[in-house]
């Protein structure tokens, strides 16, 4: 255990499952901290301790159910597939969904419903991501999850002021997705004669997936390209009967 | 003259509504004033798919009128009238934003806003709406 925090491997992948889980977290944060919102005072810390438990819990689960489903052949070539359209995503702007009609969850056991229902529809990228940058690792996996999660539930606007001033984090997060897609591509059962037979393939193939995700997502942004106006939520005008 | 005075809550954002209060003694006119807080826009669209837009927007709601409290008694405090507003967006473009759509003639803004680490880190607010205003900016420090 401890020769594995000695081995430089060990921190280059601790680094990309960190960058990974912060750049495709932040809506669970934000949803873990609004779902509690309605709760009374009491409850909401309780909550929110819950809330982030149990979607750890969650994650560490469905991501060995990744890793085990990932040494099945064929779905690695599935999984990177998946991976090199979710660095592409993380590039484009966000879209914007209608309003759904939800209700409002006053209770506590409501509000986890919701917190661990969100986290198990939106940690999927990540999951894939996390489970390909882990290559089986578990130490790995967890050690990545428990730093990254308390990080974004304890400032989920980090992420988006340093993506404000920085704007290329979005780009090096999707390219090193495609990067880590294309590591998952080269370990693919099925494709292990071309592999062995072309051994410079397996620096080829993940750096030509972070260039097709860099060069499809800049492409496609330049397109779609559209500035979202600022909302004005409250509005009061000045004063003018004060003396 | 209509100034636009951005806060986001902190001590140091305030200098920028100090100063205002204290430059309406040489003014010859009292100015308009509108203080500005934006929020972040956290809650993007796969958010909404859980959690419903009232609770959303009261959120930003509490946490923007939270942020103009202090800002809001100085004035009150020095008598002046004022506009306030909650704006949901990336703070530098949303001020210059509202900057255009209520036509004012400056924007007073304070150079350091919350945070020393993160001043130094990324940069302020203050400076990128430098940057992209078309209107003069003036820079408290």
């Amino acid at each position: 255990m401890l020769e594995m925090f000695q081995s430089p491997q060990f921190w280059v992948d601790v680094f990309k499952i960190i960058m990974i889980d912060l750049l495709l977290s932040g809506d669970n944060a934000v949803v873990i901290a609004l779902a509690c919102r309605n709760l009374p005072e009491a409850q909401r810390k309780k909550g929110i301790m819950y809330g982030v438990g149990g979607a750890i819990g969650l994650r560490i689960v469905l991501t060995f159910f990744a890793v085990s489903l990932l040494a099945m052949p064929y779905l690695k070539l599935v999984g990177a597939l998946l991976l090199l359209w979710i660095g592409i995503k993380l590039i484009l702007p966000e879209e914007e969904h209608g309003e759904g009609n939800i209700k409002a969850e006053t209770h506590l056991w409501g509000a986890i419903k919701t917190i661990i229902i969100a986290d198990f529809v939106m940690s999927l990228d990540n999951v894939i991501g996390v489970a390909a940058a882990a290559k089986g690792n578990v130490g790995l996996l967890v050690f990545g999850l428990l730093v990254s999660i308390p990080l974004i539930a304890w400032s989920s606007q980090l992420v988006l002021k340093l993506i404000d001033r920085y704007p290329f984090i979005i780009y090096a997060g999707g390219a090193l997705l495609g990067y880590v897609a294309g590591e998952m591509l080269v370990t693919e059962v099925a494709l292990k004669p071309v592999m062995d037979a072309y051994h410079y393939l397996h620096w080829l193939a993940p750096a030509a997936c972070a260039l097709f995700v860099l060069a499809m997502g800049w492409w496609l942004a330049q397109r779609m390209a559209r500035k979202i106006p600022a909302v004005h939520l409250v509005d009061v005008d000045a004063k003018h009967d004060k003396s | 003259m209509k100034v636009l005075i951005p806060v986001d809550g902190s001590a140091a954002a305030n200098r920028a509504v100090e100063h205002v209060i204290a430059s309406v003694a040489w003014l010859k006119e009292v100015p308009q004033i509108h203080l500005l807080n934006v929020q972040w826009k956290l809650a993007s669209g796969n958010v909404k798919l859980f959690i419903n837009q009232d609770t959303i927007n009261d959120y930003y709601r509490e946490q923007g009128m939270a942020a103009l409290v202090d800002a809001r008694t100085k004035l009150d405090a020095a008598g002046l009238v004022y506009s306030y507003h909650v704006a949901i967006g990336t703070p530098a473009e949303a001020i210059v934003q509202a900057a255009q759509e209520q036509q004012v003639d400056q924007i007073v803004v304070s150079a350091h806003g919350q945070g020393t680490l993160s001043n130094m880190l990324l940069g302020s607010v203050a400076s990128k709406v430098a940057h992209l205003a078309t209107i003069p900016v003036l820079l408290v420090k």
